[in-house]
């Protein structure tokens, strides 16, 4: 068994190199008091579920950025953004203005918005991601299948030469460039 | 690598993996300031190759963070209470329900009942399914040999559990606690769930109990378990009705198919309910799931029944089990536990607005929970 990542510091690096060790750990300590905050203010399991994961996303994708610091320890961080989405949420719904803060006095104006701004770019991000799987849907075989291979389930060129049957690596990855330049062509048609 | 021989796309791709010598990158810098064209379509490239990696990167990381989350609500040890290891027939069947869960939307819920089959996507009881854990569980399943299911049945204050599998509605019978709703609501084909609970307006919870029972007719009266409770301040102001309410009576709901209560108005369309039911009626009436055991009132304040199911997705017809099926039922009760139903409303003369200001405090959300 591996000991426990001490520092919050070590614990989100490691968790941006998407180590599981470092995710259940996280997980492990944070995923009741959101949910016991979301059930209690009537959402379901499944909601919580949701939101925890969306919002441990959020803390991923802020923990790829170079300049990446958090001013609050990850509990406040991972508690803070599963509230901006959930308000976010019931606000679509409802199509009504929501207040975004609850009365619990936790967070200061400074915080909120900048929790605000990190959800923002979260879904940003996860808007461009989408645009980028449907470019990718329509690129055809073999390419749709060698560039998923390549960078979803992060095989080595070695593993996809052998799996769609090119004599060598070097061939593998010249098809992989031909694949890109297609889905660069397509992508950004999509966005014209 | 030569900067000026090299597929661009590799140029890119190792520049951004950091792979380049310094000379190869000074070589790279000097084209990139040299050809503007070229800097653009390495600038374009690189942001390509980058949002492809990343997207990966987060696909990956968020199918993890599925499987941490199924590996942890799995290991979470049950209390030291009381347990009940099931036998092997119930995990069969819970997976199969699981299965079935899965297929279908989150907030439909086909009855499932024997003598309804046939037709069950004719008549949908509109319960809430809250399909949470299941998805989970059935992985669970198969690698689990035991399933302890905790039954709290201390008498603390304790918080409800935290996976509600249904929701639904129900209104005061007595103020000092009985309450009626739909038999489907804390029953289904799992069986009950552990634990039901009433959330009120004010978003607090009481546990309750089950009194009595009539699967046939959809009707279960419950009461809440604190000692002293009261919904309200005064006794109900709403009262009960033997009588058949007649063809075009309008008619109106309180119920919670979200976490807000709604309100929804029609009129009685069939003396008769689902395939010529007797006991129940037929109403053009919008509901929604979670509206199961609402109360169905006629203008002058008197329940004539209990929402229990509606029609095809597409259609408004909704179905309601009259309120002498419920006061049949409380006849059966041995001394009917002294619950002594409101013989007159207060609300009759009263605009809607009050009365449904009136009836809020006695219509409230049923949340039944199951480990």
């Amino acid at each position: 068994m591996q000991s426990p990542l001490n520092t919050e510091q070590q614990l989100l690096a490691a968790l941006a190199d998407g180590q599981r060790v470092a995710t259940e750990q996280i997980y492990r300590q944070n995923y009741h008091i959101v949910s016991g905050w979301l059930i209690k203010n009537g959402g379901s399991s499944t909601d919580a579920a949701d939101l925890f994961q969306e919002a441990m996303v959020v803390l991923f994708g802020k923990a790829q950025e170079e300049d990446f610091r958090l001013t609050c320890s990850i509990g406040t961080y991972l508690f803070a953004i599963s509230k901006h989405l959930w308000y976010k949420k019931l606000q679509r719904q409802s199509r009504e203005p929501v207040a975004l803060h609850d009365n619990t006095g936790d967070e200061d104006e400074d915080g909120g918005l900048a929790y605000e701004d990190d959800v923002n770019a979260h879904t940003e991000r996860e808007t461009h991601y989408e645009q980028l799987d449907a470019a990718l849907e329509q690129i055809g075989e073999p390419c749709r299948s060698l560039l998923k291979a390549y960078y979803h389930k992060d095989k080595s060129m070695q593993e996809i030469a052998a799996e769609f049957g090119y004599t060598n690596p070097d061939n593998a990855k010249t098809q992989k460039y031909k694949c890109l330049a297609r889905l660069r062509k397509i992508f950004y048609a999509g966005l014209e | 690598m030569s900067v000026n021989n090299t597929n661009i796309w590799e140029l890119a791709e190792a520049y951004l993996a950091g792979s380049m010598s310094k000379e190869e990158q000074v070589a790279l810098h000097q084209r990139l300031n040299a050809d503007a064209a070229f800097a653009r379509e390495f600038q374009e490239i690189s942001n390509l190759i980058r949002s492809v990696s990343d997207s990966g990167k987060h696909k990956r990381f968020r199918s993890m963070l599925h499987n941490v989350h199924q590996s942890q609500t799995a290991a979470v040890p049950a209390k030291k209470a009381r347990h009940i290891i099931l036998t092997p027939e119930f995990w069969r069947t819970t997976s199969i329900a699981a299965g079935v869960a899965i297929l279908t939307s989150t907030l439909t819920f086909w009855s499932l009942k024997p003598s309804l089959n046939k037709t069950e996507k004719r008549y949908n009881t509109i319960s809430r399914e809250v399909t949470g854990l299941k998805i989970a569980q059935a992985k669970q399943l198969e690698k689990q040999k035991q399933l302890e299911i905790d039954l709290d049945k201390s008498k603390k204050p304790a918080p409800p559990p935290s996976d509600v599998k249904k929701t639904g509605t129900g209104f005061a019978l007595t103020n000092n606690g009985y309450f009626v709703t739909a038999y489907h609501v804390i029953h289904d084909e799992n069986g009950y769930g552990d634990s039901v609970y009433i959330q009120n307006r004010e978003g607090q919870y009481f546990k309750a109990s089950l009194v009595t029972f009539n699967a046939e007719s959809d009707v279960a009266i419950m009461k809440v378990d604190k000692a002293g409770f009261r919904f309200g301040k005064s006794e109900l102001p709403f009262t009960f009705t033997g009588l058949k309410a007649d063809l075009g009576t309008h008619i109106f709901t309180l119920g919670y198919p979200a976490d807000e209560i709604a309100y929804s108005e029609g009129y009685i369309s069939g003396r008769n309910g689902f395939e010529g039911n007797i006991m129940q009626y037929t109403l053009e009436l919008p509901v929604g799931h979670g509206q199961s055991g609402s109360p169905l009132l006629d203008g002058k304040g008197n329940v004539v029944g209990l929402l229990t199911a509606k029609g095809a997705e597409n259609e408004v017809k909704t179905y309601a089990v009259s309120a002498k099926a419920i006061t049949d039922l409380l006849h059966k009760l041995p001394d009917e536990k002294n619950i002594k139903l409101p013989k007159a409303s207060k609300i009759g003369r009263m605009p809607r607005e009050q009365q449904i200001d009136k009836l809020e405090a006695y219509t409230f959300a049923v949340k039944v929970y199951k480990k």
